[in-house]
């Protein structure tokens, strides 16, 4: 069961749980370095990750001690999964290199909660979110999805002010209401198959009502966990109030890895089960996602609820990827096309929306708010800040040459090619509405009126930079990834 | 890489490359002095470079393809004479302005954008263009920030980036339709005649070019953006920006029999436009405004020359269309650096600028021996001889009633004091415009073939194109005698519909808001995630 290069994926493990622990001895005055280290091996380890899927052309594999699944533990690595870390790998990197400066402890000053706490927080999130990928069992991607809430619900509270206690609290409560379908799930599916193997149980389901009761609420409890509308109750206040890098962290990364669950569910373990009609209720709500997110988005008075309900509205754009695919198995095409545009949609939005909240966190830095009426002129204090929110604003709309150009291609091509074209509406006409609210600050941002804001504290130029390599990459995505295209079906649906 | 490669690669790499030194403030601090240089590779590409060259770049599964054909080449190399022009203007024009790294950067995405779109060669570049081109247009528009300038950019960005979504779904469209799924502009106009929902495409794509062309109803941006922007970004918005919109009419609808039905109806809204647009534009008193009333109505007659020619078959449509179109690039791009000289002298002291003025503007109406006569001739095949062009002597009439309206509206805003004499940054751009006006529609015709000068002195093409220059002045004298007893129509007309539009829209976010706070209450959310289980477990059930 173990393939070529399977011993990888270990390291894949090992690494930020061995970053955690060496946390936790050396404390908090090492954490920032030991997070950097960790991320510089993670960063080569993905990409001979990349290399070896590449050369094999199927998927890595470890069978853990030996045992093969049912009884054992399978670590599986495909092209969805390489999409996702490699998605989270650069963007890890980025916020560790953006928040070095808010948490790292100087030499000589002493070492703070916060600081401390970020760092293993954000080795926690790493840790969960590669359980996810290499996970193939529902039950060890249970674990990995409570590890990321775990990781995700004190991040929000790092400043520990009573609103951002409030919001996490609020966020942990409809989590574990999640975590608790997505369990229940689970024990229908054990006591009907005697197994949560993924690939075991695309063999055996059987579209029985127990079955269909469990896809039910499994499927419901990733939804509560992605917050997608209308099931987004947490998210704004917990994005909103949470430190910028930690902002960055939930928005572009957390939300993602319920999602991918929702994928190997839908797509991997219980093809047989699900049908295309009821693909359309994640899809519509997505859809209605995007209207709903950005109009609520377009009145916020402030920079980060704003981008915290485009994120909402995003989160949208990734679940057309279900019908579509579904769809396109129904009629016996492709479904590349589909799976590409959704996990670049994917990858769009983590390095868009986290460049994005970096860039809403270095004015609120410099100019101690961000409401969005009172930025007059910050382009002209800072200018690399205002061009990186541009940039990542370009991403969101989804113009060329971005990542979030092609997916929007990509999942237009697949609606019509399966005869979907109502998703063509959501897709197109999103985009339209995130045009809005971009423009809206940018218009005031680059005003020439009255004199430059003066700082209130000094921006460093190296975090203005990191944040605009981001958006960079994320703007420049749409060249990039027609060769990582080939990559995302590699050993995904229907390949097993 | 032939030197011509060289030249196509560079018209595109040279205002790329010059952007991206915005990035570094000293070189952005001086770039307003270096817009002129920008679109001279392109320039000398359109003169150079052999036709049909195609240039391509491999970027893993996607082959980013330049090319230029006859129609293009003619585009890029007149756009590429009023972009720099008016780079060279607007140094001047500018030059005691704020902001003045601002105006650069926008320029020059508009100037990459708007030269791209006539040599990108596959879909994924053309849209790369299209959108660039906006983005920057849009960052013009809004260049000095009142009131008025914000809103135009506002409605120019939401109703650009709505053509350029309609025109996406038709790529696509156009890409599945194709078994090998080729990107290339010139494949997927050959696919469109027997593309499954071939109609759909057609719509989508004459309401998204139609968009950017200004078309009525869709025009409503045009009066409103170029009578806001500045004088010299007016000049190339009015002039090269919205021959995106002719350039992807042409490439897209290939002479076919069977998209005959549909140049009917492109020939029908182009005719209507350009007569529409006259209408409106003689009550409004604003130079800019009309002048912006001007290209709608002559992006109208283009539009009609286009249908006219896809309704008949005629294979030489595409370059008499482009032709047609670039002789309206000069001669608009100098009316609105004209504006701008006006404003800073005399009318005493600018007796001979007016008068070539009065020459190239009464020839866009079709006075004889003007480039406008010849570009008149040109299209004259592809109109045909049933009702447009019938429609055209109409058209021609009211362009020569709308220009010496102009006149006397331009006239009227020159500088009232007597001692105001045009700095030569303004003048000599206006008069390279001006003079090119004239001199290269001629060089064009001749060279290409279009026509010989016998067909333009021959007594029954000088009387087609003499009386309706005579009755347009006619009327014109009659306009000045009791214009003062037309309504008065605010400037983008339908425009007034926008801000009852923008209330509702402003009413609905409101109510959207209040409805997340609902939503988000502990109770309403507990029930919504069961509301969404159950509905998920009966959905699954199947029917």
């Amino acid at each position: 069961m173990t393939s070529a290069g399977g011993e990888l994926l270990v390291l894949a493990l090992l690494l930020p749980v061995a970053g955690v622990l060496l946390a936790f001895l050396l404390g908090g005055r090492w954490a920032a370095r030991i997070t950097l280290l960790a991320l510089a091996l993670g960063l080569v380890l993905t990409g001979l990750l990349g290399v070896r899927l590449f050369a094999s052309a199927a998927p890595l594999t470890y069978a853990l001690g030996g045992w093969a699944p049912p009884l054992g533990i399978l670590l599986r690595f495909d092209g969805l999964s390489l999409a996702l870390l490699a998605t989270a790998m650069v963007v890890l990197s980025a916020i560790a290199l953006y928040a070095r400066a808010e948490f790292a402890v100087p030499a000589g000053a002493r070492e703070t909660r916060a600081s401390f706490v970020f760092w293993t927080l954000l080795l926690g999130v790493w840790a969960g979110l590669t359980v996810v990928v290499l996970a193939s069992d529902l039950f060890t991607l249970y674990v990995a999805l409570e590890l990321l809430t775990f990781a995700a619900v004190p991040l929000v509270s790092l400043e520990g002010r009573a609103d951002t206690l409030r919001a996490a609290l609020r966020y942990l409560l409809y989590a574990l209401a999640g975590s608790v379908l997505y369990l229940v799930g689970c024990a229908l599916l054990f006591g009907a198959y005697g197994t949560l193997d993924i690939g075991l149980l695309a063999q055996r389901a059987q579209a029985d009502p127990a079955t269909l009761l469990a896809c039910a609420l499994m499927t419901a409890g990733l939804l509560a966990k992605t917050a997608l509308f209308p099931l987004h109750i947490w998210l704004p206040p917990a994005h909103a109030g949470a430190p910028a890098a930690a902002s960055a962290l939930l928005s572009a990364l957390v939300v993602k890895g319920s999602f991918f669950i929702v994928l190997r569910l839908w797509l991997e373990a219980l093809p047989a089960v699900v049908t295309p009609a009821a693909a359309q209720v994640p899809a519509a709500l997505g859809a209605v996602a995007i209207f709903f997110g950005s109009a609520v988005a377009l009145r916020q008075a402030r920079l980060k609820p704003m981008i915290a309900y485009s994120t909402v509205a995003q989160l949208g754009y990734l679940f057309i990827m279900l019908p579509l695919v579904l769809g396109a198995t129904a009629l016996g095409q492709s479904t590349a096309t589909a799976l590409a545009g959704g996990m670049l949609q994917l990858a769009s939005h983590a390095t868009a929306k986290a460049a994005m909240f970096m860039a809403a966190g270095l004015i609120y830095a410099g100019l101690g708010h961000d409401r969005v009426a009172d930025l007059g002129g910050v382009a002209r204090s800072l200018p690399l800040t205002v061009w990186a929110f541009a940039l990542a604003g370009v991403a969101l709309i989804g113009l060329p040459p971005s990542g979030g150009f092609l997916a929007k291609w990509l999942l237009v091509s697949a609606a019509l090619a399966t005869g979907q074209w109502w998703w063509v509406l959501a897709l197109a006409g999103g985009g339209l509405l995130t045009a809005a609210y971009v423009a809206r600050v940018l218009m005031v941002a680059l005003s020439s009126a009255g004199p430059a804001p003066a700082l209130r504290a000094p921006v460093a130029r190296s975090r203005q930079w990191v944040v605009l390599g981001l958006a960079l990459l994320s703007t420049l995505l749409g060249l990039l990834a027609w060769v990582p295209l080939a990559v995302v079906p590699l050993g995904a649906a229907g390949a097993r | 890489m032939s030197f011509g490669d060289v030249l196509l690669a560079a018209s595109l790499g040279v205002p790329l490359a010059l952007l991206t030194g915005c990035l570094w403030a000293p070189l952005r601090a001086r770039m307003m002095s270096l817009l002129v240089l920008a679109p001279l590779p392109a320039l000398l590409a359109a003169l150079l470079a052999e036709p049909g060259a195609v240039l391509t770049f491999n970027l893993g599964l996607y082959q980013a393809t330049l090319a230029l054909d006859a129609p293009g080449a003619i585009l890029l190399g007149v756009a590429a004479l009023l972009w720099s022009a008016a780079g060279a203007y607007a140094a001047t024009y500018q030059r005691d302005q704020p902001n003045g790294g601002r105006f650069a950067v926008c320029w020059l995405l508009a100037a990459t954008g708007c030269l791209g779109v006539f040599v990108a060669a596959d879909l994924p570049l053309l849209y790369l263009m299209l959108a660039t081109m906006t983005c920057g247009a849009a960052g013009l528009v809004f260049q000095d920030e009142s009131p008025p300038a914000r809103r135009a950019a506002a409605v120019y960005l939401a109703l650009a980036l709505f053509g350029e979504t309609l025109v996406l779904v038709a790529m696509v469209l156009l890409v599945n339709a194709q078994p090998d799924g080729s990107l290339l502009v010139r494949d997927a106009a050959a696919a469109l005649p027997t593309a499954p929902g071939r109609d759909v495409i057609v719509a989508l794509l004459l309401v998204g070019f139609g968009l950017k062309a200004g078309l009525v109803p869709l025009h409503v941006w045009m009066p409103l953006a170029h009578a806001a922007a500045p004088m010299p970004a007016s000049a190339v918005l009015s002039g090269a920006v919205v021959k995106a919109g002719i350039i992807g009419l042409i490439r897209f609808l290939p002479v076919d029999p069977a998209l005959a039905g549909w140049g009917e109806v492109l020939a029908m809204a182009g005719m209507f436009t350009a007569l529409y647009a006259v209408a409106v534009g003689i009550t409004q008193a604003h130079p800019k405004v009309v002048l912006a009333y001007s290209s709608v109505s002559q992006m109208g007659f283009t539009a009609a020359v286009i249908g006219a020619g896809l309704a008949a078959g005629d294979v030489g449509m595409p370059l008499a269309a482009a032709f047609y179109a670039s002789h309206h690039i000069l001669v608009k791009g100098a009316m609105f650096l004209l504006v701008g000289v006006l404003a800073a002298s005399a009318v005493a002291r600018l007796r001979g600028v007016l008068l070539w003025a009065a020459l190239i503007a009464v020839g866009l109406g079709g006075l004889p021996f003007t480039g406008g006569a010849v570009a008149k001739l040109a299209v004259k095949d592809a109109l045909g001889s049933g009702w447009a062009a019938s429609v055209a002597y109409a058209s021609a009439v009211g362009t020569t009633l709308l220009m010496l309206h102009f006149l006397r509206c331009a006239m009227a805003s020159a500088s009232t004091d007597p001692a105001a004499r045009p700095p030569l940054g303004l003048l000599w751009p206006y008069w390279l415009t001006a003079l090119a006006a004239l001199l290269v529609p001629w060089a064009l015709f001749l060279a290409l073939g279009l026509g010989t000068v016998a067909d333009l002195v021959a007594p029954k093409a000088l009387w087609a194109t003499t009386w309706p220059v005579a009755l347009g002045a006619a009327l014109a004298w009659a306009l000045a005698r009791w214009g003062e007893r037309l309504p008065k129509l605010p400037a983008g007309d339908i425009a007034a519909l926008i801000d009852p539009g923008v209330r509702v829209a402003a009413g609905a976010g409101l109510w959207l808001s209040r409805s997340d706070v609902w939503l988000r209450q502990w109770t309403i959310a507990a029930a919504a995630l069961l509301t969404v289980t159950a509905v998920l477990a009966l959905l699954l059930q199947g029917p």
